[in-house]
């Protein structure tokens, strides 16, 4: 066989700093083989930026297996390219005909604001995830294996909703850039779960709220978060979203209120 | 959003359903309108909860939009739907077509200010005469095709918001995900015949 080498043409968003204004450059990647990832083939190109003495284009990237949730790139004005339930880590460039046009860019939210080229600052996540995004566990000693049995299919719609690796490919997707499907996820997987069980009311109120803080926008319905969510998660965890909010509305009505976090840091 | 949105899709079928009573002549129609005069205090607290609900419909949708709009100041150069519907990409533009139809809707049927001719004509029985007033409505093709371009508009609204609330309220069962699922485009499609069932048959001289 033959080796068989491509040749792509670019269109990759550059922006130098936060504050700085972005537009597009356009960049040839030559001696693309079909099996390199689509990150490889974005090494390759800096590579060679790197020889030229400009400035490599920034991406993020980590684990290149598709499990960490780092890499970020609207392939085609499609979060993590053109395959489904895979990141962009996992997207090889054989899916491409040789000689096409690439358009690359970052997720555009106003809560993730780009730091620099592809790369955005993603911790709005983790602020919602550290308004409610955990259990309290006592610490001691380890619990006993199996004191705690789960059903079945409780544990599989769990871990289904647990695949979440928090890439956030779900708001840069939707029309709105809403984190719901995000939310979902995480509220949806502790809520199934025993462990979960006693904090669930203060949970989604307090991760629902942190969501609008960081200025998200509202989900729509139009589902095409899950339809680029690399792990696949069902948007049938924003409806269990929406009915744990309606339940803690309720059930929290009746409560003497609660300080906000008990493990907020004092400030 | 969600809740205001079904009130009025529960009233949309029950105003579909009581205008198919045209298909039964003149007397049910007019006597069907005439008891519905009878109640001024219902007919009013009806009228004035559904201005309501629209109203409140209308003003969290703004709302909403100014926010989401807010949330990606700088568009895509590039965006590609994977599955969302056309219906769910069209819901700001349906429903702004809505709101100009059922203000025509209201001040030509309703108020009778864009066509005085039969507003206050009485049929044999001493009724207001509705069922004249539609025949002679739709007997005219310009509101014809404004009526069942008004329904093109219901029908795309419909078929994404009812399945849409649904979701919202937090319906969701494995079991019934499917009928969740279709009871937007179903329900619409429900509205929009039964209304275009009666625009067409006047049109088509079944109904004189």
């Amino acid at each position: 066989m033959t080796a068989h080498v491509m040749k792509f043409t670019l269109k990759i968003w550059r922006q130098s700093g936060p504050n700085e204004r972005g537009r597009f450059v356009t960049y040839e990647a030559q001696d693309v083989s079909p099996g390199m990832s689509f990150l490889e083939m974005l090494d390759g190109v800096n590579q060679r930026l790197l020889g030229t003495g400009e400035e490599p284009v920034a991406f993020e990237q980590d684990c290149r297996e598709g499990i960490c949730g780092s890499c970020s790139l609207v392939i085609n004005g499609i979060p993590h390219g053109p395959d489904q339930g895979i990141t962009t880590c996992q997207l090889y460039m054989r899916r491409f005909s040789d000689g096409a046009h690439i358009t690359i860019e970052p997720w555009r939210a106003k809560a993730f604001p780009i730091l620099k080229d592809l790369v955005v600052d993603r911790s709005a996540l983790d602020r919602i995830m550290q308004a409610g995004g955990y259990v309290s566990v006592n610490t001691g000693g380890a619990v006993d294996g199996n004191v705690l049995l789960i059903g079945k299919d409780q544990a599989e719609t769990a871990m289904d909703a647990a695949s979440c690796i928090g890439c956030g490919a779900c708001v840069a997707a939707c029309k709105n850039a809403s984190a719901m499907l995000f939310v979902a996820a995480k509220v949806s997987h502790l809520s199934t779960l025993p462990q979960g069980r006693p904090e669930r009311a203060r949970r989604v109120t307090a991760m629902l709220e942190a969501m609008d803080r960081e200025g998200f926008g509202s989900c729509g319905n139009q589902y095409e978060c899950e339809a680029v969510c690399p792990k696949n998660i069902s948007t049938r965890f924003i409806a269990v979203l929406n009915r744990e909010y309606l339940r803690a509305g309720i059930v929290e009505s009746g409560r003497p209120s609660e300080p906000e976090s008990p493990h907020a840091e004092s400030s | 959003m969600a809740l205001t949105g079904l009130g009025l899709v529960v009233y949309v079928v029950f105003h579909m359903l009581g205008n198919l009573q045209l298909f039964e002549g003149p007397h049910a129609l007019n006597s069907y309108a005439a008891f519905l005069r009878d109640m001024p205090i219902l007919l009013w607290a009806a009228r004035i909860g559904l201005l309501s609900m629209a109203g409140l419909h209308i003003g969290l949708a703004l709302q909403l939009s100014i926010r989401n709009y807010r949330a990606r100041p700088l568009e895509y150069t590039i965006h590609r739907y994977r599955q969302a519907s056309i219906a769910s990409r069209t819901m700001a533009i349906s429903g702004m077509a809505l709101l100009l139809f059922v203000g025509f809707h209201l001040l030509h049927l309703t108020a009778g200010v864009i066509d005085p001719a039969f507003a206050d004509r009485r049929d044999l029985e001493g009724y207001r005469d509705v069922y004249g007033k539609v025949v002679h409505a739709f007997q005219n093709p310009f509101m014809v095709t404004l009526y069942l371009a008004g329904q093109l508009g219901l029908g795309l609204h419909l078929s994404h918001a009812i399945a849409s609330s649904v979701q919202t309220m937090g319906f969701e069962h494995a079991a019934l995900n499917r009928l969740l699922k279709s009871l937007g485009p179903v329900i619409g499609v429900i509205v929009v015949l039964g209304n275009v069932a009666i625009i067409l048959a006047v049109f088509l001289g079944l109904v004189r």
